[in-house]
């Protein structure tokens, strides 16, 4: 008993951080359209500010979510005005060469990392980093407790500014129709920068309250950004809500798969997963709950 | 018909840069292929920072019979099909000797393999997985020990202080792990351990413990790691968080033996045991000196990587020293009879299992004790005493 | 834009007496790599530059097809050549059933359904060990010493695999296949199947996809699954190569090829060891950014936006941008 409710616990908090993970991408899929493949790249260079911030300054990891997020949204805003919606004016014979130019966007910041930090590995060491809470013999991880906590946090934000503010509301009608939402004088392109500057804010987050429990390389990204599509679809395109679920259910899947089944498949039982929902139920989770 | 004309020179052009002539032969060039960008990059950088610390010292030295040695350094990337490359372009284009390096097992064997069929002697500096010289393969040489010698050492450590009755080994889905895992598995069942669990893993995962709950589970006496050093820090920490307290944790060689693991595992790397192939207090002539040089020059630790590459760049330097021509049939021939001392120890080529121009050597233990780590096996050489039995409890207060 | 006869059998007669006049093994290497992604690109092209499907998944054939080959090796006990007349039919089956799962997507999610069935292929083949020999690899011993060979083999390949995609696309298959790109509502409201022949284009393109990893085994002689069912080194590498070169052209894939290839290699050795060693560590980064380039700039690819780069040249910029779709 102990071995299943040990793998939920940490499924469940791994998915907090999965979750987060999901919710830059599920706004900048659900706005847009297009699959953002340079989103663990994002994660990652917040990850090195990061990490800058602890070695040189001193900052506390979750302080500097403080400058990662602001940092990473005017990157995210500068890469979707200058490189992602000149696109939209172009005439191509493929449409999708908006996600190819996220993978062009993906190996150069990967590749500029790399120049300025070497291949070193790094990671930040906190006092809290090992921290434990023990319920009986179930070890909950403290940093992870915490990221679980921001990411609700982040989300209930998400949801609140999309719900309820003029600006949220734009988003959510440029993602529902977008041609009638500039019909209804909806500043288009200046939303499309908006989400992916926030898309790329709720990275700069994930990677910022991963890093104490995880280390940092340039190629750290590449894992998250599969993950991030897969928790997407299976939360449905555009839904916060279903975002937090695809990233529980991903978690706790990946772990009772790496528990029962086989360590080495953990990442299979994602892709198989995410391949049956896709046949099987294309809306995602969020068709489950009609929020 | 602009176009055309531009395409022509073009064409010559590029015929021209084909049949540009290799630049005059003054040095005696060596190819060296490591990983020095990707994933495995750390370790790449270790090696060949050693071995331009050996080229400068052999050149100050005199050369090879006054004339001067260089190496021509590839960058593999840690991918098989690009180390093929780099090696086909060392042998046809730059006209090397020889060649040197090899670190991931998979790079080092499609190396191997073009070295072989264009008769280009190759001395394998890390690459560790068996079959590399299990092919009968008479240009291939191999410095280091094969991964099934990693644990030699650990051996008789098992057998005489812990004793264990079960065993779990964990690796990671390398070509280096799972021959690593193949190989213990083999090593257990002959010394009557029982083998309850070996399981693979993705390397880079975040999250390990859906895996050691099995392992805790199982409560196996002895958890064998094969992991490069971030997957073992993880491991390490994760495994205090679930306080998994086995007799002994037990590294495979690679990641366990580096400083970064012990900065990022903090008091999890404490009394961690791990195989190693080197250690700087080993009484090798010029051992401690060569530790000591690279601290000062490059203000970075050096490990047992670092001292395969120093050595390397010696027994190539001692080889090409000795042999009657540069053509490869001679290089070949004076590596074969190789014999002599390096840094990383003595150095022979021979048959011994199944494989050959293998060089033999033992191997030894180390343990993390207050935050360095310190060859604790066998007793004669250890640098400090091992601790066992381990109350974790207290080590990870 | 007219094509240029001259100019393409300059370079037909240069390709086909390359090994002749270049006696050096590493630039066979390099050309028949090339050659290869010529192959890999020109099939990835028929079913997204011309079908409009996307994929992001073409390492699973690439792997499928390299795996044919080095099995005929370990289980078979026969030539790996023999992987050559199996992997096309193999691939196909399995291509047959990828397309039942994944045709039932469109646009975004039928990218990621090819990605994700790719990835479910490589972890597979680390685990299976029994089958494949998991991250232990596959090594075979080569045939021939001699690359010309090699050579002549990857160059058939590729001249059999654009010839066989220009008689597809100028056939009635084509025209379906262009129509389903354009409009697949409109290619069905017309009675084209667009299922059959997203099937067909799906089937004829994963043929020469496997071929070229049967290729892959028989020349390099090594093969592991993080090799073969690599996503960012052979599904991403196959699109950027036909986008580069230009998707929905003939040549634009194979033009694609030689410029990548050549380009990552050109950086990898630091312009041949003309240039610094810290050039070489940047081959990443200048991929990157030609891509985004190329994309920005040059959304058709080479080929494509042909006219936009001789304009470049000629330097003559008054005359208005011509529509640029081909």
């Amino acid at each position: 008993m102990d071995v299943f409710i040990q793998t939920m616990v940490s499924g469940i908090l791994i998915g907090g951080i999965y979750a987060l993970v999901g919710l830059g991408m599920t706004l900048i899929m659900g706005v847009m359209r297009i699959i953002n493949l340079a989103h663990g790249q994002l994660m990652m260079v917040a990850m090195y500010i990061t990490f800058v911030l602890y070695e040189y300054f001193n900052i506390d990891p979750y302080f500097s979510l403080l400058v990662s997020m602001p940092a990473l949204f005017l990157l995210g805003v500068l890469i979707q005005k200058y490189l992602l919606n000149p696109l939209l004016r172009i005439e191509s014979i493929i449409p999708q060469n908006q996600i190819l130019m996220t993978v062009g966007v993906a190996m150069v910041l990967t590749e500029v990392m790399r120049f300025i930090f070497q291949s070193d590995y790094k990671s930040v060491k906190t006092p809290y980093s090992s921290a434990v809470l023990y319920i009986s013999s179930i070890a909950f991880n403290f940093p992870m407790l915490i990221a679980f906590g921001i990411a609700m946090l982040l989300t209930a934000g998400l949801f609140f500014f999309l719900l309820k503010t003029d600006t949220g509301k734009s988003v959510r009608a440029t993602a529902q129709n977008k041609d009638a939402a500039l019909l209804l004088g909806v500043n288009a392109e200046w939303i499309t920068q908006l989400t992916y500057g926030l898309g790329a804010a709720l990275a700069a987050a994930a990677g910022t309250l991963l890093l104490p429990i995880y280390y940092l390389y340039p190629d750290v990204g590449g894992p998250f950004t599969l993950k991030a599509f897969i928790i997407t679809v299976l939360g449905g395109l555009g839904s916060t809500v279903g975002a937090i679920m695809g990233g529980l259910v991903l978690g706790v899947a990946e772990s009772l798969g790496a528990t029962y089944i086989s360590m080495a498949l953990k990442d299979a039982v994602g892709m198989v997963i995410f391949v049956l929902v896709l046949v099987f139920m294309p809306g995602g989770l969020k068709t489950l709950t009609k929020v | 018909m602009k176009k055309s004309t531009v395409i022509v020179i073009a064409l010559l052009f590029s015929i021209g840069l084909f049949l540009y002539p290799a630049s005059a032969q003054e040095a005696i060039k060596v190819g060296v292929i490591l990983p020095v960008t990707g994933e495995k990059a750390k370790f790449g950088e270790i090696e060949k920072k050693s071995f331009e610390m050996a080229l400068e010292e052999i050149n100050a030295a005199g050369g090879i019979n006054g004339k001067k040695l260089e190496f021509i350094f590839e960058d593999d990337t840690g991918r098989p099909d690009v180390a093929r490359s780099a090696a086909e372009k060392l042998i046809t284009k730059d006209q090397v000797v020889m060649l040197g390096g090899g670190y991931g097992s998979s790079e080092t064997f499609a190396i191997a393999n073009v070295a072989q069929e264009s008769g280009m002697p190759f001395l394998v500096s890390t690459g560790s997985d068996n079959k590399i010289t299990e092919q009968k393969w008479e240009y291939i040489f191999r410095i280091n020990p094969p991964v099934s010698d990693y644990p030699r050492g650990l051996e008789s450590f098992l057998t005489e202080v812990v004793k264990p009755q079960t065993a779990a080994i964990l690796y990671e889905n390398t070509n280096f792990g799972s021959s690593g895992q193949k190989e213990f598995q083999q090593t257990c069942e002959r010394l009557g351990i029982k083998v309850v669990m070996a399981e693979g893993y993705q390397s880079g995962g975040v999250d390990f413990k859906p895996l050691l709950v099995n392992v805790k589970k199982a409560n196996p006496d002895l958890i064998y790691m094969i992991s490069y050093v971030m997957d073992a820090s993880l491991l390490m920490k994760q495994s205090m968080e679930l306080r998994l307290t086995p007799k002994v944790f037990v590294g495979g060689g690679a990641g366990y033996t580096l400083p970064e693991f012990q900065k990022n595992a903090g008091k999890a790397s404490d009394a961690v045991f791990s195989a190693t192939l080197w250690y700087q207090t080993l009484p090798y002539p010029g051992a401690k000196e060569y530790y000591d040089k690279f601290l000062k020059k490059f203000g970075m630790d050096t490990e047992y990587h670092g001292a395969e590459g120093y050595a390397s760049a010696y027994v190539i330097a001692d080889a090409l020293k000795r042999a009657k021509s540069l053509k490869p049939e001679d290089v070949r021939g004076a590596l074969a009879a190789t014999d002599m001392m390096t840094v990383f120890g003595p150095v022979k080529f021979i048959a011994y299992d199944k494989m050959t121009n293998q060089n033999k050597l033992p191997t030894y233990v180390v343990q993390w004790l207050n935050d360095k780590l310190e060859l604790v096996w066998p007793k004669e050489v250890a640098s400090k005493p091992y601790v066992y039995p381990i109350d974790w409890e207290k080590v990870w207060k | 834009m007219k094509p240029n006869h001259w100019s393409k059998l300059i370079i037909v007669l240069f390709l086909a007496i390359f090994p002749l006049i270049v006696p050096s093994d590493y630039y066979r290497h390099i050309f028949i790599l090339a050659l290869m992604w010529v192959v890999i690109g020109s099939s990835w092209n028929l079913l997204a530059g011309y079908t409009g499907q996307v994929s992001f998944g073409h390492a699973a054939f690439f792997g499928v097809g390299a795996y044919t080959a080095g099995l005929c090796v370990t289980k078979l006990h026969i030539s790996a050549w023999w992987g050559m007349l199996l992997a096309g039919p193999v691939c196909m089956v399995v291509a047959f059933f990828i397309g039942c799962v994944c045709f039932r997507l469109r646009g975004p999610y039928f990218n990621l359904a090819t990605l994700a069935i790719a990835e479910i292929f490589r972890l597979t083949a680390i685990v299976w060990r029994d089958l494949t020999e998991g991250m232990q690899g596959i090594l075979i011993m080569r045939t021939f010493r001699n690359k010309t060979y090699y050579y002549y083999f990857a160059l058939i390949l590729a001249a059999a695999c654009i010839y066989a995609i220009y008689r597809v696309i100028r056939s009635k298959w084509g025209y379906y296949f262009v129509a389903i790109r354009e409009d697949q509502d409109a290619a069905e409201s017309m009675g084209i199947s667009s299922f059959r022949y997203k099937t067909f284009s799906l089937l004829i393109s994963s043929f020469f996809t496997g071929l070229a990893g049967a290729f892959y085994m028989n020349y390099m002689g090594f093969i592991d699954p993080e090799v073969v069912f690599s996503l960012y080194f052979i599904s991403i590498m196959a699109i950027l190569v036909a986008i580069i070169g230009g998707a929905g052209t003939i040549w634009g894939p194979a033009v694609g090829a030689f410029i990548m290839v050549l380009l990552q290699e050109t950086f990898r050795s630091s312009f041949f060891g003309l240039f610094p060693k810290w050039v070489s560590q940047a081959h990443v980064l200048v991929f990157g950014l030609l891509v985004i380039f190329v994309i920005r700039y040059m959304t058709n690819g080479i080929v494509g936006d042909w006219i936009k780069v001789q304009r470049l040249w000629s330097k003559n910029k008054e005359q208005p941008l011509a529509s640029t779709g081909s």
